[in-house]
């Protein structure tokens, strides 16, 4: 069993059993449909992140560089007005992410701790003012996709991404596929060396082990899966714009990673819809929504020690 | 670029690194000695800022003003200490992330509810307004010569009370090992509540001399931050001699930047950081 | 005060109700739906706020033009953050079903709205970003804007150099949509009619570093300099000039946001800088005496730009409303009777080019103790040539 814990089973299978039934009591134009959608997108952003942070020990505040490329890269790669084969794209997409990935991590993985921190955090800002200046991806303002791909698969075709219903179980699928990648590595020989030289280096060095090279395959990895959740938030309103990829986006998915419990992978779902949730109700209550939210994060670090995972735990792990 | 242009902007760059290092300086104290990185340090920025241009639009007086923000910002860093940092010394340093985070979220929504969110100017005090001739076209304003050597004096000053008074011991001890100072028979957590409290004061003294410089507008305490941490990071993180160095590079190359390759003075920054990490993984001044 | 007090109540109300949707209180006969987007925190909170509350003044004013349909507000905090624009827009579209949505006041969130909102039935008018490409290349028949657009107020300016003997003029700006056209429209009149740039610097987004700028122009002493700067940027660009002792000696020409706003931060520094815009607060026409009364009398301050861009977003819905009887349910009708309206502004009458975009007059206005004060008209009733627009 790759889910051990008590709490995690019984929260995922409430989850995805919500999850899947949320669509059939909503028309596929309502609000709630497009909302749900970006919080499972973001979900997975949050995910690849707590990986990276809390089971690897990569403290990264540029992990929306990789958000911001997948929908960059899409566009960049397609022909304005035709419409491309999703999963062709996709795979491509994630290649090249993957590429990039190899390279920046080359790079900051020579440095840890906080430096780590800044190291990724000045390349992400840098990918960011190379999107804001530059003319032929539209600066400031982003670019439009006009067409959204097609998803048939050897002729078969079952998704409409034009439909936000479908587009809506795109996104969960991505979730169970993410989480499901996530946990079999962690449970993987692979996995266990890696959380090894999280938690004690030297050791693991000295049984021969060259830790750059599992934790730069890590950060492959979490990098391609933050640039697929940036491709579906692309795709899901047709539209890219730099701020996708600034710090402040890597910041709030920390936020949320954090409160959801780091390096519970479960907790980062959690996280991401308690702060969404929060977000959208404070905003309906009042213009000051801000310092509600900055209250109830306070509270929530103050009153957890191990997140909202870790709250769930103690009250059902005996 | 005349050789009479390349001193001018030389001029500019020192006196905003002297700036930078000044805002700084709170940071790199703070993270040297406790351990913890204050994302809120940019707010304390804004905080001074914002009550030396209230206070000034009731007093009138600057100097006045300016006393009254200093110890206020004092005040309140021993009321973040003992309120809510405290709580967090033994947790993970990334629930101090989260919390300082917080912090920002509540000191913008503050900000916005006691001042509102129009842009706001702090006149030169007329002691030191006008300027004095600089090149065939330009003078140089007195305010800012002012400003850069209230700047070198506060480096002096934390210079000599970091290595010569018992404070300064206690800190240099605090960095390196807890438990001896605390079998010196020194309550560490006052320690630590002074030094987080001068470094919050260290943010609003900045903000407060940058008032009168600057525009005084809602988000500026974000716009600092980052630059503030790169500034940090090439001295290396908790060393201010590091701070002092980082700073006043920073200062000068992005100020060549802006008006050499304007289109990547925002860039060049980074991709400085980048290459000193690379050669100096821990920063110039590593410990 | 009223505030804190909101403030308690909403807390309350959190705990109350567990933070479901807005609460809708159904009103007796025809009800409007306005949707806001607007930045009500961050850099652009003053902006969004402006407008919000001229756009509001404006439809209690025109209370009788509405027969009887009430108004429901709907308001968004953008953030100024594009990344939450479709969002945003889609709840004003799909769960609130507005008819009218006003916003934004960023350019980067305008282009997530209009991708969102393009082709609908939910009429968009923009009380303020001046991005080109939303009355241009994106122009649709349901995007109104009632601000102005980038191209409008620096074009005139100039001719304006020109007229006023300048032959090389120092141009610097920020390097984002904004900053880029208002350069590009200064120079395409400027350089049709024999000037000169001699340097066009475009700094990085949001940086106000700007005294080695300052130290460049008096180096390369230029007969003038054409900027654009905004809020914040705009102080700081404007005292930093006045610093280095070039006030006086350059003269100091900007799209008129350099100087809208923030003369009070700007103090003395800004006396002499001569800007181009499509209003000035001093503006001799009866509609804006009465208008700034108005709304001091219910806010306790004067209004500014964007709080007549605002007030003039709401008086296109009040007019429409009015000129349908009430009835918008025909939303080509709407379109169609939007268009054709002249929007007593207290700019000055405008109407609306084919486009969508204000056809308007720019003064020329100084600032002289601390006022903009109207020098001339620098260019009467212009239209933005909304250059990629199909309509």
């Amino acid at each position: 069993m790759i889910f051990e814990k008590r709490t995690e089973r019984i929260f995922l299978a409430i989850f995805f059993l919500i999850a899947l039934c949320i669509p059939l009591f909503l028309e596929d134009n309502s609000f709630f449909v497009g909302k749900a959608t970006t919080i499972l997108i973001l979900a997975v952003f949050v995910m690849s992140l707590d990986f990276l942070v809390g089971r690897v020990g990569l403290v990264t505040l540029g992990h929306a560089l990789f958000y911001g490329l997948g929908g960059y890269l899409f566009v960049i790669l397609t022909p304005e007005y035709e419409a491309v084969n999703f999963w062709v794209y996709a795979v491509y997409i994630l290649a090249i992410s993957a590429l990039i990935a190899l390279v920046v991590g080359v790079v900051v993985l020579r440095t840890s701790g906080i430096y780590f921190i800044m190291i990724t955090l000045a390349i992400s800002q840098m990918a960011y003012y190379f999107f804001f200046d530059s003319l032929e991806f539209g600066g400031n303002d982003g670019l439009f996709i006009f067409m959204k791909p097609e998803t048939s698969i050897f002729g078969l075709n079952f998704l409409n991404l034009d439909n936000p219903t479908h587009f809506y179980y795109l996104s969960l699928l991505a979730v169970l596929v993410t989480l499901l990648a996530i946990k079999i590595t962690l449970r993987s020989r692979f996995g266990r060396i890696v959380e090894a030289s999280r938690l004690n280096p030297e050791r693991t060095e000295a049984l021969g082990y060259n830790i750059f090279a599992f934790r730069l395959i890590s950060y492959i990895i979490g990098s391609t899966l933050a640039a697929y959740a940036g491709l579906l938030f692309a795709l899901q309103y047709g539209y890219v714009n730099p701020q996708f990829m600034t710090w402040e986006m890597s910041g709030t998915a920390l936020v949320m990673s954090i409160l959801g419990g780091m390096g519970t992978i479960y907790g980062a779902i959690l996280g991401t819809i308690t702060y969404e949730g929060l977000q959208y109700s404070f905003e309906h209550l009042s213009e000051d929504w801000m310092l509600l939210m900055g209250g109830a994060i306070i509270l929530m670090v103050l009153l957890l020690r191990k997140g909202l995972a870790g709250y769930l735990e103690k009250l059902l792990e005996k | 670029m005349s050789t009479e242009l390349i001193f001018v902007q030389l001029v500019n760059g020192i006196q905003y690194g002297l700036l930078l290092f000044l805002i700084a300086s709170g940071l790199t104290l703070v993270f040297g000695v406790m351990g913890i990185l204050n994302l809120a340090h940019g707010s304390m920025y804004m905080v001074g800022a914002y009550l030396v241009w209230y206070f000034v639009s009731i007093t009138g007086s600057f100097t006045l003003s300016a006393l009254l923000s200093a110890v206020i910002a004092l005040g309140l860093g021993i009321l973040i200490e003992r309120v809510l940092i405290q709580r967090l010394y033994n947790r993970n340093h990334l629930d101090q992330v989260l919390l300082t985070i917080g912090m920002i979220f509540v000191f913008n929504s503050l900000q916005s509810i006691l001042w509102g969110n129009d842009p706001y100017g702090v006149a030169v005090p007329d002691t030191l307004g006008g300027s004095v001739p600089f090149t065939d076209n330009s003078s140089y304003p007195i305010y800012r010569i002012f400003a850069a050597l209230i700047c070198i004096a506060i480096a002096a000053a934390l210079y000599f009370v970091v290595s010569k008074t018992r404070l300064g011991m206690l800190i240099r001890a605090g960095e390196s090992n807890r438990e001896m100072v605390e079998a010196l028979g020194v309550n560490i957590k006052s320690l630590y509540t002074i030094v987080f409290a001068i470094g919050v004061m260290l943010a609003a003294v900045s903000g407060i001399i940058a008032a009168p410089m600057r525009s005084i507008v809602p988000g500026m305490g974000e716009s600092v931050l980052i630059t503030c941490f790169v500034v940090v990071v090439i001295g290396g993180m908790g060393s201010i001699k590091g701070a002092f160095v980082g700073a006043l590079l920073v200062g000068v190359i992005s100020t060549f930047a802006a008006v050499l390759m304007p289109s990547m003075s925002n860039m060049i920054i980074y991709i400085f950081m980048i290459l000193v990490l690379l050669v100096k993984p821990q920063g110039l001044f590593a410990k | 005060m009223s505030r804190i007090k909101t403030l308690a109540g909403a807390v309350l109300a959190t705990t109350l109700t567990a933070g479901l949707s807005t609460t809708t209180v159904a009103a007796a006969g025809e009800t409007v739906k306005v949707g806001l987007m607007l930045p009500f925190s961050g850099i652009y909170a003053q902006l969004g706020e402006a407008g919000r509350d001229g756009l509001k003044l404006a439809l209690k004013e025109h209370a009788e033009q509405l027969h009887g349909t009430k108004i429901e507000y709907i308001e968004l905090d953008t953030e100024a953050k594009p990344s939450r624009a479709p969002e945003l827009a889609s709840s004003l579209l799909n769960q609130h079903e507005a008819d009218f949505v006003i916003g934004p006041v960023h350019s980067g969130v305008a282009m997530g709205m209009i991708k969102m909102l393009r082709g609908k039935d939910t009429i968009m008018i923009i009380p303020n970003a001046g991005s080109a490409a939303a009355t241009g290349p994106l122009c649709s028949p349901n995007v109104f804007r009632t601000s102005f657009s980038s191209w409008q107020p620096s074009y005139p300016m100039g001719k304006v150099a020109l007229e006023k003997g300048y032959k090389k003029v120092y141009a610097i700006s920020w390097n984002y949509g904004m900053g880029r056209e208002s350069l590009d429209a200064f120079a395409e009149s400027f350089e049709a009619g024999g000037g000169e740039i001699v340097e066009k610097v475009l700094l990085p987004f949001p940086s106000t570093n700007f005294q080695s700028h300052v130290s460049d122009i008096a180096d390369e002493n230029p007969d003038a300099v054409f900027t654009f700067f905004a809020g914040g940027g705009a102080i700081k660009f404007v005292k930093d000039y006045d610093a280095m002792g070039l006030r006086g000696k350059i003269p100091l020409l900007g799209s008129g946001f350099l100087t809208e706003g923030t003369l009070q931060a700007q103090g003395e520094a800004a006396e002499g800088v001569m800007t181009g815009l499509h209003y000035a607060e001093q503006l001799d026409v009866p509609k804006n005496q009465a208008f700034r009364e108005a709304f001091n009398t219910e806010y306790g301050h004067y209004p500014d730009i964007y709080a007549v861009q605002g007030y003039d977003a709401g008086q296109a819905i009040a007019n429409t409303i009015g000129e349908l009887n009430g009835d918008i349910s025909d939303k080509k009708a709407v379109i169609s009777t939007m268009e054709k309206l002249t929007i007593d502004s207290p700019r000055g009458e405008f109407t609306f080019s084919r486009a969508h975009n204000p056809i308007q007059n720019i003064y020329l206005r100084e600032v002289k103790d601390g006022v903009n004060v109207v020098q001339s008209v620098a260019a009467a009733a212009l239209e933005d040539p909304a250059r990629g627009c199909k309509l």
